[in-house]
């Protein structure tokens, strides 16, 4: 029997899908018996052709920001998909609600209250100086206390395989249609696999933020009415906001579109003014209100927030969620759970040293050559040093940085992402380091999708996984039971 | 519908038809200065500068290209010149990127047909065009055309987005058929014994052939090719799609789907002058224009049909949202 593992080299780091070279681990191992039985690695690549040209057809692309306006590029899509068995997807889940819990009482104590800062857990000039901290709304009325509605924490596994937290995306995190297009072709490239397995659905998604959003609207309004704002068809992500518009049926608005009037939030519509309830927006806080936040913005709503702050309009995000997924505010996450809820953090955070803490100054001064620096506030893998993976110049140039701003930066330790086999152009299946970002929504209840988008690093050696900088994405299966000893199937039809 | 969205759809209609038209244009004079022959060199400015002025462009023209007029540059100009906003590239360009913003609201194959003719034609030029002749070139382009209205009308659902596609195609369609119109009338003949002579007959042919209208107006009108008789048919034909009566009618009919279903629009400004243009239209007295000036009542038509535009800017797009009627 060939085997397209045969020469798959497993490297130091936790390998999802092998526990020794050549032992499968129990929830691979299906997959591993399934693509023992391909002829060769021909038969692999031509279903990466059909999955490649599938998101073509389908113009699944994104936008990238260097390029000029027209450059559409697909995400790469990675045939092998990353496993999830049951009982680590029930762990996953107990603890990114945990999180996120404790996310949404610290947000609405920040805005009003401010019990933790009293009490010293946090220290009030970390949220002070938080460029995302809107003090404007402090002691504002939010729709049903609810001042998160949508994380997409972004999580790790280390060289023993612990899950831990990478960072929180509290603002406008984006993917989830990526998560639903992967499925989208893998139901055509593997039909059976996907049947045998018993992987979890991932298509209620758009239905359950449809709810909640729906949830958000003011009491009084008996058929609200939900807009998506984008910034507009240049934007990188502009495929998934018409996407998610698609799918849930609702008008996709750019800020021209919108209108307030008494404040209220209206639509401009060939037959008039349309009022509109709830907004999905897919734009910064900065963006939203030029008469509040950035002046120059052209991509908002002027008077949005008066009609925000009187509760006439949701928005989803709240405004000034981004004080939580600074990445310095953080390295007090595992506090806030404790503060808030008693309870010890069920996923811990990767280590973290502030650069704002004179002492951790110190010792990332000394260890950059070792360390990932992060600047608080980016987000896309920008702004970033891999100590290891960098020369004299790039941490010369970084100490200069750190030194003349520290509260700007967070510095962690390297770690070695888990890998993932995953095929490779000219026909090889490799490791590549992975990622998870999963999507939690907090409305009537915590729901968290069973999947989400797993990013890998297709570059050798990469451990950047944005899709900026080289990544590309796979498939998630969480498995609705843990299956150990799986009965080896007939092999399926192959579906081109 | 959003009235940004209406405005785009609007918009790519009018782009796509005065490209159509723009090809037209280019073709019947290509036509008519073979047909002038000894009379006239084929490169004399004189048989291109008429172009120049009926599509109004004439100040962009003479900046960009100085003051001698040949066929190149006036072809060049109005196909493949970028910095010429109603250039047949400018408004396949601007067609895409507006059926880009909606990409989404159209079918996939309606984007992809334009899309695709856009990336063709990007890298077409004066060589590529001379090479295939104009006529093949220009038969080419307007297969294109037609091909999208194919698949648009085929696929678009007959709701708003259809409605202002229409709206926006058939107001440049009147706009367009008026400044072919008007090409005759700056082609100046020799003399006046020339009326109703061979030449004249050719050239009206020519005229009647660059909106495809030709065979039809033999099938409909015995007898004789004149000036009287071929401004009828263009300007008020009732049945022939490309007359400027046709035009309009259609337009009013798309209005009227666009507000059918909203009691407060009925009667609003653009509905009243759509309407007043059809009955004028119906109305006149052919050989009194014609005596009076048919440049002139072209002219009209033209300022007219802006009038409408605006009127429909104001009512759909643009109107001053505090007074603006507010939906339950």
């Amino acid at each position: 029997m060939p085997d397209l593992f045969a020469n798959y080299e497993h490297g130091k780091f936790y390998d999802e899908m092998f526990a020794a070279p050549g032992k499968a681990r129990p929830h691979y191992r299906r997959l591993y018996e399934r693509f023992g039985m391909m002829e060769n690695m021909a038969e692999l690549m031509d279903r990466q052709r059909t999955a490649d040209q599938t998101f073509i057809d389908r113009g699944v692309t994104f936008t990238v920001y260097s390029d000029n306006a027209g450059t559409e590029k697909i995400f790469p899509f990675d045939l092998l998909p990353r496993i999830i068995p049951a009982h680590e997807w029930a762990h996953l889940e107990r603890g990114l609600i945990q999180r996120m819990q404790a996310l949404n009482l610290f947000l609405a104590d920040i805005y009003d209250g401010q019990r933790i800062l009293a009490e010293g857990i946090v220290p009030r000039e970390m949220i002070e100086t938080s460029k995302n901290f809107r003090k404007e709304l402090v002691g504002c009325k939010i729709a049903r206390d609810l001042y998160v509605h949508i994380n997409g924490s972004d999580m790790i596994r280390d060289e023993a395989g612990l899950y831990s937290v990478l960072e929180d995306n509290l603002r406008t995190p984006s993917g989830v249609s990526y998560v639903l297009e992967n499925r989208q072709v893998m139901k055509r490239v593997f039909p059976t696999m996907l049947r045998d397995y018993r992987v979890r659905p991932v298509e209620n998604y758009t239905n359950d933020l449809l709810n909640l959003l729906l949830y958000l609207a003011p009491a009084h309004v008996p058929e609200p009415t939900v807009v998506l704002l984008t910034p507009g068809v240049y934007n990188s992500a502009y495929f998934e906001h018409s996407f998610l518009a698609r799918q849930m049926g609702i008008e996709i608005v750019e800020g021209s579109d919108l209108v307030v009037e008494n404040d209220k939030v209206y639509m401009r519509r060939t037959d008039g003014l349309a009022p509109v309830h709830v907004i999905y927006r897919r734009i910064d806080d900065d963006f939203l209100d030029p008469t509040v936040f950035r002046k120059d913005s052209l991509l908002g709503v002027p008077g949005l927030f008066e009609a925000y702050r009187k509760g006439n309009v949701a928005l989803c995000n709240p405004i000034g969620t981004g004080v939580a997924d600074d990445k310095a505010v953080y390295y007090y996450v595992p506090k806030m759970i404790k503060f808030y809820l008693g309870e010890d953090p069920i996923l811990p955070n990767i280590e973290t040293y502030l650069s704002g803490n004179a002492k951790e100054l110190d010792y990332i001064l000394a260890n950059l050559p070792k360390l990932v620096v992060k600047s608080v506030n980016e987000a896309g893998g920008y702004g970033m040093l891999v100590g290891p993976h960098s020369t004299q110049t790039q941490i010369e140039d970084f100490r200069a940085k750190i030194i003349a701003n520290p509260r700007n930066f967070i510095a962690q330790p390297t770690i070695g992402l888990s890998r993932c086999p995953s095929v490779i152009e000219g026909g090889t299946i490799e490791g590549r380091h992975i990622d998870f970002r999963p999507y939690i929504l907090n409305g009537e209840t915590i729901k968290i999708m069973p999947g989400g988008l797993t990013r890998v690093a297709l570059r050798k050696g990469s451990l950047v996984v944005n899709s900026s900088q080289g990544g590309g994405s796979k498939d998630t299966w969480v498995l609705n039971d843990d299956i150990t000893n799986p009965p080896l199937p007939v092999q399926e039809k192959i579906i081109v | 519908m959003l009235s940004r969205v209406a405005n785009l759809v609007y918009w790519m209609a009018r782009q796509l038809e005065r490209a159509e038209n723009t090809a037209r244009i280019v073709d019947v004079n290509a036509q008519l200065v073979l047909d002038l022959q000894s009379r006239q060199a084929a490169d004399d400015p004189k048989s291109w500068e008429p172009l120049v002025y009926v599509t109004g462009d004439d100040e962009k023209f003479f900046e960009l290209y100085g003051e001698t007029v040949t066929e190149r540059a006036v072809t060049e100009f109005m196909l493949f010149d970028r910095r010429n906003p109603s250039s047949l590239i400018s408004c396949i360009a601007l067609a895409r990127e507006n059926a880009r913003c909606i990409r989404d609201q159209l079918s996939g194959e309606v984007w992809e047909t334009l899309n695709t003719f856009y990336l063709k034609l990007k890298s077409d030029d004066y060589t590529r065009y001379a090479q295939l002749g104009s006529a093949e070139y220009l038969n080419r382009i307007k297969t294109q055309i037609q091909l999208f209205y194919g698949v648009a009308e085929s696929m678009i659902p007959r709701t708003g987005l259809w409605w202002f596609f229409l709206l926006g195609r058939f107001l440049e369609r009147a706009d367009n058929t008026s400044r072919i119109l008007d090409v005759k009338y700056y082609m100046l003949l020799p003399d006046l014994h020339a009326v109703g002579s061979a030449l004249d007959m050719v050239q009206w042919a020519s005229v009647l052939r660059s909106c495809s209208a030709f065979e039809a107006f033999r099938r409909s009108r015995r007898g004789q090719l004149n000036l009287e008789r071929v401004v009828d048919y263009l300007l008020r034909d009732e049945v022939f799609p490309r007359s400027i009566l046709f035009a309009i009618a259609e337009a009013e009919q798309a209005l009227g789907q666009i507000t059918a279903t909203a009691v407060h629009l009925e009667d609003t400004p653009p509905a009243r002058l759509i309407r007043e243009l059809r009955a004028e239209l119906e109305m006149i007295d052919v050989p009194a224009v014609i005596a009076d000036g048919l440049h002139e009542f072209l002219d009209d038509i033209q300022t007219k049909v802006l009038e409408i535009h605006e009127a429909l800017q104001a009512t759909f797009v643009n109107y001053d949202t505090a007074s603006a009627q507010v939906q339950s």
